[in-house]
C-alpha cells in the first residue's frame, strides 16, 4: 500500500503553489529576443489609414512650414489644418492664400502672430497634431508646449541648436512618451524606403563589421535677407534667420544633420568627440561659417569624417558612405564589395515605360507624415525626438568644435549650459554683439611692416 | 483473504481521501495564516507599535508620504522594504530580527535618530527599487526645467545614484533639511551691530595675532609657529596605519603663521558677501593675487550648512577652487599673504611637538571602533573625546570649536570635525619620492588634492595625525544637477573645511 505522508503531502502541493507562481513568473520574464529584423524601423506606406479625423495646427507658416503642412494634408483621409502661427502677418497671408487655392480656407479666428502665437494656437480646441516648422531656436519652447497641451507633434529637424535647448527636447521627449503622445521628426532619411532597405543589408552583414564613415553635404551659397528700411534688429535677424546661429545654428545642424543622423543610424550610437574645423570665406551675412570639417570619434578606432560647405563653384555633393570589413556602402541605395562590384541594388519601382525610376513613389518627407497618422490612428507607438536630438548635438559638437579648435566630448557637450540668443525674444532693437568665431589663442608678436607693403 | 483483501481497498481509498482533505485545509489554513501575519506584520500600525518615537512617527506623518494634497498615504514597508519578489521576504525576516533584538535588548531612548537621518544610513534602509516601484514616471509633464535635467542626469549617469541621494526627506519631514532652492539670498542679510574693522591686523614681529577682516566684524586668531625639523609621517609599528603614510622622513619648514581654528562660517560669508557672483554664471578665474577684483562663489543650491546652523562652525561644502579663492581674496583685503597650508605643514601643526599616533596619549587600535571585537569591547575614549570630534562623540555634524581642547601648539580640531584641505596634490608614495624634504609642496600635478585630518564621520584611525586622505571631487559632486556642474559648492560633501596660513613674507615687506 501506498502510504501518503502529511507532510510530505503539504510539501508538494506546496511546492505545486510554488512551482505555478514560478512558472507565472518565467512567462513573464520572457521578453521577445532581439534578432537582426527586430529594427525598430518606421513602415513604409502607401497612405495613412483611415481613422478618426485629426486636426493640425501649424506654427511656422513659412516655406518649410507650409511644405509641412502640405505634406500632412496629403498623407491619408481626414486630415486638415485648422490652425496657424507665425510671427510675421505677411507670411499668415501667404499661407492663408496658398491654402485658400487648394479650397482649404484657414478661418481668421484661427490664425495667430507674434513670439505668443504659438500657445495661442495651442489652446485652440480639439486641436490634435501640431506641426513645429519655426527657426530651430524656438523648437524647444512650442515642444513642451505641445506636450503641455497634449499635442501630437511634427517637428522639423534640427530640433534645437544649443544643449540647454536639447536637453529641454530629451525631457519632453521622455514626458510625451510617458502620456503617450506621438512624436515623428523630419529627418527624411529615416523614413525613405531605399534607406531603409539599405540600412536592413547592412544591419545583416552585407559590409560586415563597420569600419569608418564619412558624410558630406556640399552645395552652392544659400539664401540670405538684405536688411529692408523699418525693419528691427530682431525682425531683421528672424527675416534672415538662415544665416545666424542662436537662430538656425549654423548649416552643419540645419542641412548637414540629416547626413550626421545617418551616421548615428548606422552605427547605432553617438560619437563620443569631435575635432572639426571651420571657418567663413564667402558668406555675406550673419555670423555664421560657410565651410567645417568635422572628425566625428565613435570609438574603437572608427570615425566619420563629416564636412559640409555653402560655397558657390566648388566640388558639391551630398550623401554618406560607410566602409565595412566587406564592403561599403552609399547607405542609400548601394552596396559594393571592397574591390568596387555592385553587390546589391535597392530596387526601385518601375515607371510607366517599364524604366526604373529614381526614388520611392513616395517621398520621405510625405512618408514621414503617414507615420505619425499611422502611429495616432493604429496605436502603434513612435517617438523620434530623442533620436534626433541626440544627431542634433552630434553637430552642436561639431560645430562648437569648429568655433572654438578644442576637442570637444559628448560628456561635456551634453552637460554645457552653453544656451545661444537673446535671455528675451522681444521685437525691437538687440543688445548682443555677433562676432564671427575664431578658433584658438592669438599668436602675440609685434611683427609689423617697416613700410607699406613690404613682405613680412 | 480475499475478503480482506477487499476490505482493505476502500479504506485506503478512504483514508487517501482523508489525507488529502486534512492537505488541503493545512495548506489552505497555512497559506491564509501566513498572509494575515505578513499583513499584520507589514502594516504601518505594527510597525509603529516599536517604531513609536516621533523621529519615526510623526516625522512620517508631516512628510509629503502622508502629508499631501492626493490623501495617498505610502506606508512603512512601502520604502523600507523591497518590492515583492525583490528580496521582500528575505530582508523582511532580516530587520524583523534585528528589530527584535533592539527592542529586547537596547534603550530605545539612546538611539541617535539623527545619525539615522543620514543619508550613508539611509541608503542602507531605503530601497531604491521600491521607490521606482511606485514612481514609474521620472519625467511628469509637470516636471521643471531642473527636475527635468537631475532626472536626465540620473537616467544617464554611470554613477550609482540613489533617489535619497536627492530626495532624502521625502518619507521623514525635516524641518533642519536643506532646501532644495537656489538660494540666492544666501549671505545677503548683515546682522551685525557693531562699527566693521576699518583695517586689518597690523603685524610687525612674528608672534600671535589676530587678523581682522576689513568691512566686517570677523576676527580670528593666527598663532605663529617657528619651523624647524621634525619626522613627518608614521612609523611602520603604529598600529592602524596605511602604507601612503610612510616611510617617515625629517623634514624641515621655515616659520609660518596657520590659524587657531577651521575657517568659519562667519569668516567665509565675509568672503561670500563681498564677492559672490550673481546668478549661474561662473565667476572669471583670477590668475594673480593682485589683481583688483576676484570673482567669487555663485549662491549655493539648498543650504550647505545643512541647517547646523553657521557662526564659528567650520564652513563645508565648499570646493577645494573656492578654498583657493577665498585666501586669495582674504590676502587681498589684508595685505598679507594667506593660502591653503602645505601637506608637511598641515602634520607639523597637528603634531604639536609630538611623535605618537595623536598630539596626547593613546592607541588608535583601543580607540577605533572597527573590527568585530568592538561590538563586545567599547572603543576607549578617554582621551580623545575631550580633544577631537570623531565619529563616536560628534552627532555627525560639525561642533563649535569650544567643543575641544587645543593641542600642544595652541590649535583647535587639527584632527577631526572637519577634514582640511591642503594645498599639495596627493599621490600615495610622494614620501619615498621627495628628496629634500625642505618645505615640501608636494606632487607636481595630480588628479585630486590632499584632505587631512578626518572629520566627525571618521573612525578613531582616521584621526591619527598622519593619516592621510584626498578630495573625490567626482563623487563630491555626484548629484550636482547642473551642467557643468558648481566650481564652487560640494554638492555631496559635508565634512570637508580648510584653514588658513599665513606666510611670513607678510611682515618682512612691511
Amino acid at each position: 500500500m501506498k502510504n501518503i505522508d502529511r507532510r510530505k503531502f503539504i510539501g508538494t502541493a506546496a511546492f505545486a503553489g510554488m512551482g505555478l507562481a514560478g512558472a507565472g513568473a518565467v512567462l513573464s520574464s520572457c521578453k521577445r529576443k532581439t534578432g537582426p529584423t527586430d529594427l525598430k524601423l518606421p513602415p513604409i506606406l502607401r497612405g495613412a489609414p483611415k481613422g478618426k479625423k485629426l486636426r493640425a495646427g501649424l506654427i511656422g507658416t513659412g516655406e518649410r512650414g507650409t511644405g509641412a503642412a502640405i505634406n500632412f494634408i496629403s498623407s491619408g483621409p481626414d486630415l486638415e489644418i485648422i490652425a496657424i502661427a507665425d510671427v510675421f502677418q505677411d507670411k499668415i497671408d501667404a499661407f492663408r492664400e496658398r491654402f485658400a487655392s487648394f479650397n482649404l480656407p484657414i478661418p481668421v479666428e484661427n490664425c495667430f502672430t507674434g513670439f505668443d502665437g504659438y500657445k495661442k494656437l495651442m489652446a485652440v480646441p480639439d486641436l490634435d497634431v501640431v506641426i513645429l516648422a519655426t527657426p530651430p531656436q524656438f523648437r524647444p519652447e512650442h515642444f513642451l508646449e505641445a506636450v503641455m497641451t497634449n499635442k501630437h507633434v511634427f517637428m522639423e529637424k534640427p530640433v534645437a541648436v544649443d544643449p540647454v535647448g536639447i536637453r529641454s527636447i530629451i525631457t519632453s521627449a521622455k514626458k510625451a512618451e510617458a502620456i503617450g503622445l506621438n512624436v515623428v521628426t523630419g529627418t527624411q532619411r529615416r523614413h525613405q524606403e531605399d534607406y531603409i532597405a539599405t540600412y536592413q543589408q547592412v544591419m545583416n552583414g552585407a559590409i560586415g563589421t563597420i569600419t569608418s564613415a564619412k558624410a558630406f553635404w556640399n552645395q552652392n551659397h544659400v539664401w540670405y535677407r538684405e536688411r529692408e528700411p523699418g525693419w528691427n534688429d530682431m525682425e531683421y535677424m528672424i527675416r534672415n534667420w538662415n544665416n545666424f546661429c542662436w537662430l538656425c545654428g549654423d548649416h552643419i545642424l540645419d542641412t548637414h544633420v540629416h547626413n550626421i543622423d545617418v551616421i548615428n543610424w548606422f552605427l547605432g550610437k553617438h560619437p563620443e568627440k569631435a575635432i572639426g574645423y571651420g571657418g567663413r570665406a564667402r558668406r555675406v551675412t550673419g555670423d555664421q561659417y560657410d565651410f567645417f570639417s568635422v572628425d566625428f570619434d565613435y570609438g574603437n578606432g572608427i570615425s566619420s569624417h563629416s564636412m559640409c560647405r555653402q560655397i558657390d563653384s566648388c566640388a558639391n555633393g551630398t550623401g554618406e558612405m560607410i566602409v565595412g570589413t566587406e564592403g561599403y556602402t552609399n547607405c542609400q541605395n548601394t552596396i559594393w564589395d571592397l574591390k568596387g562590384n555592385v553587390i546589391w541594388k535597392f530596387e526601385y519601382p518601375k515607371d510607366e515605360n517599364g524604366v526604373e525610376m529614381e526614388s520611392s513613389i513616395i517621398p520621405a518627407y510625405v512618408q514621414e507624415h503617414m507615420h505619425l497618422v499611422y502611429a495616432i490612428r493604429t496605436g502603434n507607438y513612435v517617438n523620434e525626438a530623442e533620436q534626433t536630438a541626440i544627431s542634433t548635438l552630434t553637430a552642436i559638437m561639431g560645430r562648437t568644435s569648429a568655433y572654438n579648435g578644442r576637442a570637444i566630448t559628448w560628456d561635456e557637450i551634453f552637460k554645457s549650459d552653453m544656451d545661444l540668443g537673446p535671455s528675451k525674444v522681444v521685437m525691437g532693437p538687440v543688445n548682443m554683439v555677433f562676432e564671427i568665431p575664431v578658433p584658438g589663442t592669438p599668436v602675440i608678436s609685434n611683427v609689423t611692416p617697416l613700410y607699406k607693403g613690404q613682405i613680412i | 483473504m480475499n475478503f480482506y483483501y477487499h476490505n482493505r481497498k476502500p479504506f485506503a481509498r478512504r483514508s487517501k481521501v482523508w489525507f488529502l482533505f486534512l492537505g488541503i485545509l493545512t495548506t489552505v489554513l497555512v497559506i491564509y495564516g501566513g498572509n494575515k501575519a505578513l499583513k499584520y506584520t507589514s502594516a504601518d500600525k505594527y510597525c509603529m507599535s516599536c517604531h513609536i518615537h516621533p523621529a519615526a512617527d510623526q516625522s512620517w506623518k508631516m512628510s509629503t508620504h502622508y502629508n499631501n494634497s492626493s490623501g495617498v498615504i505610502v506606508s512603512c514597508v512601502d520604502c523600507h522594504l523591497p518590492p515583492k519578489g525583490e528580496g521582500y521576504f528575505f530582508v523582511k525576516v532580516k530587520t524583523g530580527l534585528r528589530d527584535l533584538y533592539g527592542f529586547y535588548f537596547k534603550d530605545s531612548t539612546k538611539f541617535d535618530w539623527e545619525k539615522k537621518r543620514l543619508l550613508e544610513y539611509a541608503k542602507g534602509i531605503v530601497y531604491e527599487k521600491s521607490c521606482l516601484e511606485c514612481h514609474r514616471n521620472l519625467f511628469p509633464v509637470t516636471l521643471s526645467v531642473n527636475g527635468g535635467n537631475a532626472h536626465l542626469f540620473y537616467t544617464t549617469s554611470e554613477d550609482p545614484l540613489n533617489c535619497i541621494n536627492c530626495h532624502l526627506n521625502v518619507g521623514h519631514y525635516d524641518k533642519n533639511a536643506a532646501a532644495h532652492g537656489h538660494d540666492t539670498t544666501f549671505g545677503v542679510t548683515v546682522t551685525s551691530t557693531e562699527p566693521p574693522f576699518t583695517g586689518p591686523a597690523k603685524v610687525e614681529r612674528f608672534e600671535d595675532f589676530t587678523e581682522m577682516i576689513p568691512g566686517s566684524r570677523v576676527s580670528f586668531k593666527m598663532v605663529a609657529l617657528q619651523g624647524g625639523t621634525f619626522n613627518m609621517g608614521s612609523p611602520e609599528k603604529e598600529p592602524l596605519r596605511d602604507p601612503d603614510e610612510g616611510p617617515v622622513r625629517k623634514v624641515t619648514l621655515s616659520k609660518f603663521w596657520i590659524a587657531e581654528t577651521e575657517v568659519t562660517w562667519d569668516e567665509y560669508m565675509a568672503f561670500f558677501s563681498a564677492t559672490a557672483s550673481q546668478g549661474r554664471t561662473e565667476g572669471q578665474v583670477v590668475t594673480t593675487i593682485k589683481a583688483d577684483a576676484i570673482s567669487g562663489a555663485t549662491p549655493p543650491w539648498g543650504a550647505p550648512d545643512q541647517g547646523w546652523g553657521r557662526g564659528s562652525r567650520p564652513a563645508i561644502t565648499l570646493s577645494w577652487y573656492a578654498a583657493n579663492v577665498y585666501c586669495r581674496w582674504l590676502s587681498q583685503v589684508t595685505g598679507k599673504h594667506y593660502r591653503l597650508p602645505t601637506e608637511a605643514e598641515w602634520e607639523y601643526a597637528c603634531r604639536g611637538g609630538t611623535e605618537t599616533p595623536y598630539f596626547f596619549e593613546g592607541n588608535p587600535k583601543k580607540m577605533t571602533s572597527g573590527g568585530f571585537l568592538k561590538k563586545l569591547i567599547k572603543p576607549d575614549t578617554s582621551d580623545i573625546a575631550s580633544r577631537v570630534v570623531y565619529n563616536i562623540n560628534s552627532a555627525f555634524r560639525t561642533e563649535e570649536p569650544s567643543f575641544v581642547k587645543a593641542n600642544p601648539f595652541g590649535l583647535k580640531n587639527m584632527s577631526g570635525n572637519v577634514a582640511e584641505f591642503c594645498s599639495d596634490f596627493y599621490s600615495a608614495d610622494f614620501y619615498k619620492a621627495d628628496s629634500t624634504g625642505i618645505n615640501p609642496a608636494g606632487p607636481v600635478k595630480g588628479p585630486e588634492h590632499v584632505i587631512r585630518g578626518g572629520s566627525f564621520k571618521s573612525d578613531a584611525k582616521d584621526v591619527r595625525s598622519a593619516a592621510r586622505d584626498y578630495t573625490k571631487t567626482k563623487a563630491w559632486l555626484v548629484t550636482d544637477p547642473q551642467m557643468p556642474k558648481s566650481k564652487w559648492w560640494y554638492s555631496d560633501c559635508i565634512d570637508v573645511g580648510f584653514r588658513v596660513v599665513c606666510e611670513i613674507d607678510s611682515i618682512t615687506k612691511h
